[in-house]
């Protein structure tokens, strides 16, 4: 028996040994997946992915003027990294439940101010009276498609006259991979590419969830939009993170969940600038009443690490005043500010003129003067402390041309879209010509009529977004 | 004297009869025994000891009154130990006689604890146990319970496991490695630390194997038994123990409905959080029960083996916790502290282990054992933390005051071994061996809990309270369950031929391993509205998914966490073993190790890396000298190569929220390859007494670190574990010595080690120029859970007389890196800790014995610190950062675990 045993299990032993595949080798294969390439866009039938076995449509090509363009749900319309999509002057693109745009190449909207281009999701009913519905019930917080995102390879978005709305559907796994972005995200816009362009001129901006446009780095102008019912419950309207260069100007931001305007430094990558923003010109009515957590700003924010300056800036009745933020501290040795004007219908705003527990420092260009009386503010008063702004509630009624103030009838949260007001200034208002004109904007992005910026307005001689000579925002 | 080895056999029964009456004593440490005022006349004398044949019984006479007679007795092993195949031998017997012998005739570097000294050791688990053995630290869990071993400096995935020289897979939810705490170390017969690996032993252990070896049959009926109950000085009626009952959801609304189906807040259960109940003093509780016989005239033996724990602990800690990104002003990469978190921990483990061996023999040349092992460890912790400062920063206003977070989690471990082993001997010169494993080892973390409540209080100018505001109000429940199965088969062939009239052995064998992993993982994030203040009751808060749709399965963003992994790895060996020259043992070979993974994840078709497979193929050679200076001292020298292969989780590209930064996979790893080179000399004076002085050196190839990359968008970045492209080295230098005089022992070793690796980190500063920027710098460290300073000395008692034993054990553990941080110079370093424990056991009766065990007598803390004076911290941060104690660092974290009480009642038959 064991003169056969023996021989066998040397013979088995030895063949598996022999029989190891390469001595010291490796080898490795990982699934990548590649979108497939685009073909030119067409109207014909709906954008589908239905058939395809994944969630990518990817396109390319011109959108034609007078169009309407449908993407089916649950679909990821793709911009390839070497493509191209412009959307002619007066195109509609229909979001399906769901859907998300993500230009890893080139995006342009060129709308015009005759024929804006819509980004939106058909059959939606807006109620914009001032209560007309909770923030539960209302539609434009309802996230109905995921939103629009400029990925790491996407050189250049542009949104020029042209509505956004209905976005702000958290991403999941299928979207976020492809644009390499957060699967948590919940923003209508989100630009990350540090050396990437995100143009926004003359474009409106309707509804979201969270951060309606997160800026996770980037060149950017934002000019001249106008921004209604931004963020459900909390949410940053223009939120700038860490590498972030550009100015934000002439905007009109109407019932943010939080800040309108927000920029820090953090999270910046090795080899991206330090954020940079320069904000000028912009009226924030309402803001800060959704953020349900106090002390988070309700209209200008700066912080960690990041510098810039804001000047003429109008701040109707925010839940909070412009704050810089002292720990972790923005960077103050580079951050300038001034002559930016607050009205407070009550005295609770007013305490908050100058945020209690911040380190914004009072400008004697601000409205009110900082020496409006002994209470405002006291000669003892330190940078954050609590002071009593009784003095100051209902104080130089900016004279808006349909927008009166104090507001009657409604509580201050539920003024949250524009419908028929109008925040032009009345030529007796006193923030006619208290504008500071010396400051420069920060202009990172191309100059062009199509392929870049169209027009960097210059800071303006009255505060706020509108100019009485006609010049800012537009809309 | 053992027959074999000449070992003393401390404890052995000496029984003197004259004209009927007996008179036993027991034998000394050094192997001495004596009878006084012996009467003259005849007389008889033997020996007992357990494990070994009864000694023949010496007679003769004592004349004179003043004659000393001296009577040396030899026992020998009584079981019908066959061979020693495996080359760490397979002695089975528990004394540390015994097992000084295995070290001393092993031909590889290994460090063993005996089961007599594993049972006077104050520790009830292995890992704890662990912690005694020269060059070992342990790594410990929240609650203070050791858990992950590091070996001479090499951390947890560097180790493997073994259980009777088997290697078991791990019930961790993303490494190999076993959690050691699962094991009660009362089921051991001895613990083995490997440090250098032979061809014929798995090559994937850089650091050191750990081999359990549990209880084998004995040769006759052995019954033992023990109950001991105990309490944590920790808990008061001040500081309850949290105690909870675990969710009845066992299963995920996925996992019940499908995928596509969208939960409600109705389909969770709140069990967890509102059933917490305080105890004032919970009772700690053990038990063990060992029996074991022979049967058919020897030829089977049995033992079983059970143990139960029941064990209440906890720590309170505080805690400073870091934003993701420190602040280039005032300093580069100053710390930024967002939180300071006082929390408590209230840890539950029940252990039940049971495990059993039945040994066949067939004949005088075939045996057969089929063992197993059955682990069940189920945890139940509870987490309640208060941030009553409120830092002020960015999200939060100076009037913050309320942040309320409780989680109750339950985490159950499962490992099942069933392994059938043969022994053939094929001829004079020829043995063949096999082993045919099943292994199973699950984790459950069934519907773990956590709700977080973060509120405002308005204050007025003179400070009192006007108003609170909800900011947030968050209710997580989340399920994640792995399970890992083994199909093994090992075969070894030796060869015992004598070559120019020198024995020689040669060995060759092989295994094949078949291994499924399976994993799935989902977290439901319910948010409460932030329209309800929280008054202690979860029924008031409307919870909800906010959009509705993110209660469907898939739309899970953890998709990729799911996935199913095969693993088929074979290797293949020869080795040769012969004396050189008289005194110079040379053992070398070669192994060959195939590693053959695959995975898949449910992620969608869109997602590059969803699967993926991986191969690779290993020469791992070695060669161990060992070289007889005299019959009791040795030197020995070796090199082995050996690998580390990435976890599980690790290669799957997994994602999961970490503590400040989410992890990511990294499918693209290498695993990870050492040369490794150890010298050693021993000398065994006799008896327990033992002189270890031993230096290693390791240059370690592709080492996997974890580094901070950007995930897509620039700001956002993760933890991704990556191959450093520097190499790592670690060396070091260990003593041990054991020297007992009498009855007193003392018994000391220490550790030096240095390991250094060079990787990229993050320096976020402020250029003149530039402004701010964040750049890439070079920063060179020890390796992760490496302490360069490593001791424990113990003061033993051992009086057979008075039947006493006691210990008292120290451990020193110096600083040691605990956690890497992605930026320059912000590394966690656990500062040096000591630990004091006692133990003792006295026998009341004959085979009854009271035992006791008190660990952390000096109620030693756990301190975490940040290697940045906290000096220059801005001066907000000055205000929270709480009592400091050495400038030149900064105290993020300080865990306090009080002192720990067990005493009980030992039976042996």
């Amino acid at each position: 028996m064991k003169k056969y045993i023996i021989p066998v299990i040397s013979f088995l032993l030895a063949a598996s040994i022999s029989g190891c595949q390469k001595w010291k080798g490796e080898h490795t294969d990982i699934y990548t997946y590649t979108p497939p390439a685009a073909s030119p866009v067409s109207d014909k039938a709906p954008l589908s992915c239905s058939t395809s076995g994944s969630t990518v449509i990817s396109v390319k090509g011109t959108m034609l003027s007078g169009k309407t363009y449908t993407v089916e749900a649950g679909c990821d319309l793709v911009i390839n990294a070497t493509d191209t999509l412009l959307m002619q002057p007066g195109v509609t693109l229909n979001m399906g439940l769901g859907s998300s745009l993500i230009a890893l190449g080139t995006l342009v909207s060129n709308g015009s101010k005759d024929a804006p281009n819509w980004i939106t999701v058909a059959g939606v009913t807006k109620n914009d009276a001032p209560g007309g519905l909770t923030a539960a019930a209302d539609p434009a917080y309802a996230g109905k498609w995921k939103g629009i995102i400029g990925g790491p390879t996407c050189n250049l978005l542009v949104l020029r006259w042209t509505h956004v709305e209905f976005g702000g559907l958290t991403e999941g796994k299928a979207t976020s991979t492809i644009a390499g972005s957060g699967t948590g995200n919940q923003y209508s816009i989100l630009f990350a590419n540090y050396k990437g362009n995100f143009i926004m001129e003359d474009s409106w901006l309707y509804g979201g969830v969270d951060d309606p446009i997160r800026i996770s780095a980037g060149k950017i102008a934002i000019f001249r939009n106008t921004f209604e019912k931004n963020g459900v419950s909390g949410g940053d309207c223009l939120n700038a993170k860490g590498g972030t260069v550009g100015t934000m100007a002439y905007n009109m931001f109407m019932g943010t969940a939080t800040n309108g305007q927000k920029a820090s430094n953090k999270g910046q990558a090795t080899g991206a600038p330090q954020t940079n923003i320069v904000m000028y010109n912009n009226t924030f009515v309402s803001g800060g009443y959704r953020q349900v957590q106090s002390g988070r700003g309700g209209c200008i924010n700066f912080e960690e690490g990041a510098a810039g300056a804001y000047f003429n800036n109008v701040a109707i009745n925010c839940r909070f005043g412009y704050r810089v933020v002292g720990s972790p501290i923005a960077d103050v040795a580079h951050l300038t500010y001034g002559n930016n004007y607050q009205w407070a219908d009550s005295l609770s705003v007013a305490n908050q003129f100058y945020p209690t527990g911040y380190i914004t420092q009072p400008q004697v260009t601000d409205i009110p003067s900082i020496t409006t009386s002994a209470k405002y503010l006291p000669s003892t008063y330190t940078l954050g402390s609590i002071y009593d702004g009784s003095d100051v509630v209902q104080k130089n009624n900016p004279m808006f041309l349909n927008f009166p103030l104090p507001t009657t009838g409604h509580p201050l949260y539920q003024y949250s879209a524009i419908g028929s007001f109008n925040f032009r200034l009345l030529a007796n208002s006193p923030l006619v010509g208290k504008g500071n004109t010396s400051i420069q904007p920060l202009i990172t992005v191309p100059i062009d009529k199509i392929y870049g910026l169209s027009e960097a307005t210059a800071p303006g001689t009255d505060l706020g977004a509108y100019q009485l000579n006609g010049s800012g925002n537009k809309h | 004297m053992d027959h074999k080895t000449g070992e003393a056999l401390t404890g052995a029964t000496v029984t003197l009869t004259q004209n009927g009456v007996n008179r036993a004593v027991a034998v000394n440490l050094n192997g001495s025994y004596s009878f006084k005022n012996v009467r003259t006349g005849a007389y008889q004398i033997h020996v007992n000891y357990i494990g070994y044949s009864p000694s023949q019984i010496y007679t003769g006479t004592i004349t004179g009154a003043d004659e000393i007679k001296i009577i040396n007795v030899d026992l020998s092993d009584a079981s019908q130990q066959m061979v020693e195949v495996q080359v760490k031998g397979e002695g089975n017997k528990e004394s540390d006689r015994s097992v000084r012998g295995i070290e001393k005739n092993a031909p590889m570097v290994l460090n063993i604890l005996s089961a007599n000294t594993i049972q006077l050791l104050p520790d009830v688990t292995v890992a704890n146990a662990l912690q005694r053995v020269s060059g070992v630290t342990i790594q410990r869990s929240a609650s203070g319970e050791g858990r992950y071993a590091i070996i001479r400096g090499m951390d947890q995935r560097y180790n493997s496991t073994l259980v009777n020289g088997i290697k078991i897979p791990s019930p961790d939810p993303q490494y190999r490695f076993v959690p050691m705490d699962i094991f009660p170390s009362e089921m051991l017969e001895r613990l083995e630390v490997i440090k250098a690996l032979t061809p014929s032993m798995e090559g994937d252990a850089i650091g050191g194997v750990m081999n359990l070896v549990m209880k084998s049959a004995p040769n006759h009926f052995v019954l033992s038994a023990n109950v001991s109950g105990g309490f944590s000085t920790l808990f008061s009626k001040s500081r309850p123990f949290v105690d909870f009952t675990g969710s009845p959801n066992s299963k995920s609304p996925a996992a019940i409905n499908g995928n596509s189906y969208q939960a409600t807040y109705a389909d969770f259960n709140n069990k967890a959080l509102t059933s917490d109940k305080n105890m004032s003093t919970p009772f700690s509780s053990t038990a063990g029960l060992t029996i074991g016989d022979r049967f058919l005239n020897n030829k089977l033996g049995v033992i079983v083996s059970a143990s139960y724990q029941n064990i209440y602990r906890g720590s309170d800690s505080k805690q400073l916790t870091p934003n993701a990104q420190p602040s280039a002003i005032p300093l580069p990469n100053s710390p930024q502290f967002s939180d300071a978190y006082d929390r408590t921990y209230s840890t539950q483990t029940q252990r039940v282990g049971i495990h059993n061996k039945i040994d066949y023999v067939i004949n005088d040349k075939n045996k057969l054992s089929l063992y197993n092992l059955y682990i069940h460890q189920s945890e139940f912790e509870s987490r309640y933390t208060a941030d009553t400062l409120g830092l002020g920063l960015n999200s939060t206003g100076l009037s913050k005051q309320i942040t309320l977070s409780n989680r109750s989690t339950l985490t159950q471990q499962n490992i099942y071994n069933s392994t059938l082993h043969g022994d053939h001997i094929l001829g004079n010169e020829w043995r063949f061996n096999w082993d045919g494993v099943y292994s199973v080892s699950t984790r459950h973390m069934p519907d773990r809990t956590e709700f977080s409540y973060d509120a405002n209080k308005t204050l007025n100018n003179s400070g009192a309270v006007t108003a609170e505001v909800d900011n947030n109000t968050a209710l997580t429940h989340h399920w994640e369950n792995n399970r890992d199965r083994d199909i093994s088969g090992y075969a070894n062939l030796i060869y015992t031929p004598k070559i120019a009239g020198k024995d020689v052995e040669f060995s060759t064998g092989g295994l094949y391993r078949h291994k499924i992993r399976d994993a799935d993982y989902i977290t439901y994030s319910l948010s409460g509205g932030k329209s309800t203040l929280f008054n202690n009751n979860f029924n008031d808060i409307p919870f909800a998914f906010n959009p509705v749709t993110d209660g469907i399965g898939s739309n899970n963003t953890d998709l990729q966490n799911n996935y199913h992994v095969t693993e088929n790895d074979n290797s293949e060996y020869f080795q040769v073993k012969f004396d050189l020259f008289p005194k110079l043992q040379v053992l070398g070979g070669v192994r060959v190790e195939n590693t053959d993974m695959s995975y898949a994840t449910q992620s969608p078709e869109t997602v590059t890396e969803r699967s993926g497979t991986i191969k690779y193929t290993d020469v791992l050679p070695s060669v161990h000298l060992k070289y007889e200076l005299t019959n009791n001292q040795t030197i020995r020298a070796s090199y082995f190569a050996a690998i580390s292969r990435p976890g599980f989780g690790e290669m799957v590209p997994y994602k999961i929220s970490g503590e400040y930064y989410d992890q990511v996979g990294n499918p693209y790893l290498k695993h990870i390859t050492a040369d490794n080179y150890d010298l050693r000399y021993e000398f065994y004076p006799g008896g327990a007494d033992q002189l270890l002085v031993g230096t290693f050196y390791k240059k370690i190839y592709n080492p996997i670190e974890y580094f901070v990359v950007r995930d897509g968008g620039p700001s956002s970045q993760v933890i991704k574990p990556q191959n450093d492209p520097g190499n790592a080295t670690n060396y070091g230098f260990e003593a041990l010595a054991t020297k007992f005089f009498g009855i007193i022992g003392f018994s000391v070793n220490y550790t030096y080690t240095h390991s250094r690796i060079t990787t990229n980190k993050l320096l976020y500063s402020n250029d003149a120029t530039l402004g701010l920027q964040q750049t890439n710098v070079n920063e060179t460290r020890p390796l992760q859970g490496q302490a360069d300073h490593v001791g424990n000395a113990s003061v033993l008692f051992k009086s057979a007389k008075l039947g006493l034993d006691m210990q008292l054990a120290f451990v020193y553990t110096g600083e040691r890196l605990a956690q890497v941080s992605p930026y320059y110079n912000l590394d966690f370093y656990q500062h040096a800790y000591n630990q004091l424990d006692f133990s003792f056991e006295k026998t009341i009766v004959k085979r009854l014995s009271f035992y006791g065990k008190i660990n952390n007598i000096t109620n030693a803390a756990s301190k975490i610190y940040l290697k940045f004076p906290h000096g220059s911290l801005d001066a907000k941060q000055q205000e929270f950062i709480g009592k400091q104690d050495i400038a030149a660092q900064t105290l993020v974290q300080s865990d306090y675990y009080k002192t720990l009480f067990l005493g009980g009642f030992r039976y042996k038959f």
